[in-house]
């Protein structure tokens, strides 16, 4: 078009200050993070002084001060890392898929399906075959169980219609916790606990290969869910828009679809239902860096992790020696902080 | 228990509501087969954190209480155990506060969080599970293993033959009178009773009584099936007002034998879910009287 | 530019469009009109290929439309849809932007600076500079429509499609928006819009193309289609035309 070439005044403005200002919140986050790292190394039932662990790095192995730092807390603090940055990002990813501000990666369905998968593994004793990792695989597969069952009934020939995908979501999610309820109705009173521990939620895992393989799968989550971060903006204006302006976004949906599953399923399956994470955080970021995928994905990933590990750190220490479930302080906390935050700012989703 | 454990219990009372009472505060001991193999240890443990009540408990009553290092908040008795650390709950412990004890024994339930058992066994801790026993032979059993545990296996044979004494005693003077078909009632909605794999039926044997539910498989019961068997003595399970209030609602019900007769009964939890060989038999004594007291 | 061959489509409840045969010349600013429910919106959703062909089909330069990528087609059509069913959480900069999107690579994420200096322009061209920082939910209709307008401009498109862009309007906004429509069209643009009413499509398009249940009732100039019988059949209603003062061509008015 020629109108473009020779109107307006092509006054240059190489260096967007959007990308400066984005960069500014991500270094405060991460200095946010680094300093709740350090807080919940600090603080626990027992008291050890920060000076210390520098010392006990070096010498210190094999002393119960080091146990404690780097074998109870400091593992605690990376399965933090890795489940609420990746419920926070499956959360951005699903409220801007779905465009809806209440879609949490639980609304699916995907953590009644892992919760009913571990059920059945107390129930059926999985654990006397696969040892230790019965309950994250069995977690998992009851999740991808669902995301297969949602994803295969309302996807049609022209495509997932969303409204329908969110209504099977929250169908399922009622069912599985139907037969939850059932399975628990009829178990051994000795395999209830386990049940119930597991519904809900703790970041406390022995195993340190699953805490890798999450932060791993987390980490490569968050990467790949980056790469749809554009297609997720044109998204926000609606799918025929987005449509319109290049996306295919059947496939884009789809895509995005099976990484925040996934991705939260492997959250939960080691985890166990931390709520609120994946609801609240993104919330709360779109408030503070803007609803541009590019820096919310990230800035949510920061936050959550931060978020986590903060709530957890709190749950260990409010009523020590007695932990909390981290459920109670993420919800507290997390509504708190959010009702806050709208109540100071206008926020339209 | 002071308020703030009162507070506690409330709330892990709601989430755990099957545990905590049909299972409840759990128990002394059996044997399971690591124990054995451990065993050969020549020294006897120094250092021992105990994670149930009732093995707190029956260590005071080895006489090697002094060795004690971490309890549960729920380790009341002997008064002695309530000035020891507290690591946390039955069902919830405290691994930070385990590792700085520096125990050489760690003694835990089927109740505690497995988690937080494969954590401490991954530090290199060793941790005991002691299965809940399911009758009186069971519990000495696993009395005695436990004795042995900390070499005091001359101590725990004086124990168990008194108590074997008494409870001899009290069968004898119960024979002949007729047995008392009873219902155990572990809190309410849903109706929870002892069934025949719990302690509870046990207890209510050697005390001359039936168990009415002791053919159920789980322990959700129907007050229905109740009625219909109409025992002659109502056992509330309880901590606290609930049982008052349970009461009331059993009132209700006339054609019932036990309603009839004002045979419905409150029993203290504590006493009844986590006996030592030496409480059990006298808790036995108590039921007997309550069972065939004919005012 | 547009050549449509025989075509019919429909979505699963029904065929919508039937037989339509006609062709858009490069340069052409083309007026799609006919009562409500006669298939305008599926038309241009058709063109834009959203929508299959049950039978005949479309061609975008020689080219079958759904034989293109979604990409491909959005760098060289672009659409002004009619509903803007969310509020986008961006500012009218970042809005407008998003435009440029067809002309990124696969893992592009930040905007070159021909990108900004394209955005620039086409706020200046739609008089929407001023507002660059504002919320997209702080606009009035007209100055989302605006943006809307700028946002398509930005993908430089050889063909802009548009559904009722002055719907909502008022009076004022609505001669902006043709004008502006106008120049771009002058310049070299090819439009085909949905326009609602009849008297801006006869003041400003060259060519109208009237819809009626799905089938092609009349496509001609101004004066050929908007004659009182045809309307009046169409519509269903009884208005008179009028020639426009100094101009020759129809005015529909009503009959009160």
């Amino acid at each position: 078009m020629k109108i473009l070439s020779h109107t307006g005044n092509p006054q240059s403005a190489i260096r967007n200050p959007k990308y400066y200002a984005w960069i500014g919140w991500i270094f405060a986050l991460i200095a946010l993070l680094l300093g709740v790292v350090v807080l919940s190394l600090a603080v626990g039932a027992v008291d050890i002084p920060l000076r210390k662990a520098f010392f006990l790095l070096t010498k210190g192995q094999g002393t119960p001060e080091y146990a404690i730092l780097f074998e109870v807390r400091l593992p605690r603090i990376l399965l933090g890392f890795a489940v609420g940055g990746g419920l926070a990002i499956s959360g951005v990813i699903l409220q801007g898929m779905f465009r809806n501000p209440l879609v949490e990666p639980y609304t699916l369905g995907i953590s009644g399906g892992a919760a009913l998968g571990v059920c059945l593994n107390i129930v059926v004793g999985g654990a006397d075959v696969l040892g230790p990792l019965a309950t994250p695989v069995c977690g998992f597969v009851g999740a991808a169980g669902v995301i297969f069952l949602v994803y295969a009934i309302s996807a049609r020939r022209g495509g997932i219609r969303l409204s329908r995908l969110l209504l099977i979501g929250v169908m399922v999610s009622f069912m599985a916790s139907s037969l939850i309820m059932l399975v628990m109705a009829v178990t051994k009173t000795e395999d209830l606990h386990g049940i119930i521990f597991w519904i809900m939620g703790s970041l406390e895992e022995p195993n340190p290969f699953l805490i890798k393989a999450v932060l791993i799968i987390s980490l490569i989550g968050m990467l790949l869910s980056f790469i749809y971060a554009v297609d997720l903006n044109t998204l926000s204006l609606g799918e025929e828009e987005a449509s319109y302006l290049g996306v295919e976004v059947e496939r884009v949906k789809r895509a995005i679809f099976i990484i925040a599953s996934l991705l939260t399923g492997c959250c939960v399956a080691v985890s166990g239902v931390i709520g609120f994470v994946g609801l609240v955080v993104p919330h709360l970021m779109r408030l503070l860096v803007g609803g541009d995928h590019r820096v919310l994905l990230v800035a949510s990933y920061i936050s959550g992790a931060a978020f986590l590990i903060l709530c957890d750190t709190v749950a260990r220490v409010v009523i020590a020696p007695m932990e909390l479930p981290v459920g109670v302080i993420t919800g507290l906390v997390g509504g708190g902080l959010f009702i806050f935050a709208l109540s100071r700012k206008s926020y339209t989703f | 228990m002071g308020g703030s454990k009162d507070t506690l219990r409330v709330l892990f009372t709601v989430a755990f509501f099957f545990v905590s009472f049909s299972h409840a505060l759990s128990f002394p001991l059996k044997a399971k087969g690591d124990l054995e193999r451990s065993l050969e240890i020549v020294h006897p443990p120094q250092r021992i954190v105990s994670l149930v009540p009732a093995v707190t408990e029956e260590l005071y009553l080895l006489g090697v209480g002094d060795k004690i290092v971490g309890v549960t908040i729920y380790c009341q008795r002997p008064p002695e155990a309530r000035a020891k650390e507290k690591v946390g709950t039955v069902i919830d412990v405290n691994i930070e506060k385990i590792i700085e004890l520096r125990p050489d024994l760690v003694i835990a339930s089927p109740l505690t969080d497995h988690k937080q058992i494969r954590k401490l066994r991954r530090l290199e801790l060793r941790v005991e599970i002691f299965d809940a026993p399911t009758d009186f032979q069971g519990l000495c059993e696993g009395f005695l293993t436990l004795s042995q545990f900390v070499g005091k296996e001359q101590e725990a044979e004086e124990v168990l033959e008194r108590t074997k004494r008494k409870l001899k005693a009290i069968k004898k003077e119960i024979e002949g009178i007729a047995k008392s078909l009873v219902f155990v009632q572990i809190g309410a909605n849903p109706l929870f009773t002892a069934d025949r794999a719990s302690f509870i039926n046990d207890l209510i044997k050697c005390a001359g009584g039936i168990n009415i539910a002791s053919d159920a498989k789980i322990g959700i019961y129907s007050r229905e099936e109740v009625i219909k068997r109409n025992p002659d003595t109502i056992l509330i399970v309880t901590m606290g007002i609930v049982g008052e209030r349970e009461k009331e609602v059993w009132l209700k019900y006339e054609s019932i034998s036990a309603v009839k007769n004002g045979r419905i009964f409150t029993v203290d939890s504590y006493r009844v879910c986590s006996p030592t060989p030496i409480s059990f038999v006298e808790t036995v004594k108590e039921l007997a009287r309550l069972f065939h007291d004919r005012h | 530019m547009i050549t449509v061959e025989d075509f019919s489509c429909g979505y699963r409840k029904g065929i919508v469009l039937k037989d339509i045969s006609f062709e858009v010349k490069t340069g052409e600013f083309v007026g799609l009109i006919g009562p409500n429910g006669s298939g305008k919106t599926t038309f241009i959703r058709a063109i834009s290929g959203l929508l299959p062909p049950r039978k005949g089909f479309i061609l975008l330069d020689e080219k079958a439309v759904g034989g293109m990528g979604r990409k491909e087609l959005a760098t060289k059509v672009a659409v002004v849809t009619q509903s803007q069913e969310a509020t986008p959480p961006f500012s009218v900069e970042e809005f407008v932007l998003l435009g440029r999107v067809p002309h990124w690579g696969r893992f592009q994420l930040l905007e070159t600076k021909r990108d900004v200096q394209m955005a620039e322009k086409v706020m200046a061209l739609t008089g929407i500079s001023w507002l660059r920082g504002r919320r997209m939910g702080e606009l009035s209709g007209g100055e989302r429509q605006l943006a809307n307008l700028a946002r398509a401009l930005v993908q430089e498109p050889d063909l802009l499609l548009l559904d009722e862009p002055t719907a909502h309007l008022d009076i004022g906004h609505q001669v902006q928006i043709m004008h502006l429509l106008k120049k771009l069209n002058e310049e070299g643009l090819t439009i085909v819009a949905v326009l609602h009413d009849l008297n801006l499509a006869s003041l400003y398009c060259k060519r109208l193309v009237l819809l009626h249940k799905g089938r092609l009732r009349k496509v001609g100039q101004p004066q050929e289609v908007l004659t009182e019988k045809i309307i009046n059949e169409v519509y269903e209603t009884s208005i008179i035309v009028r020639e426009a003062p100094g101009m020759s061509l129809p005015l529909v008015f009503p009959v009160g």
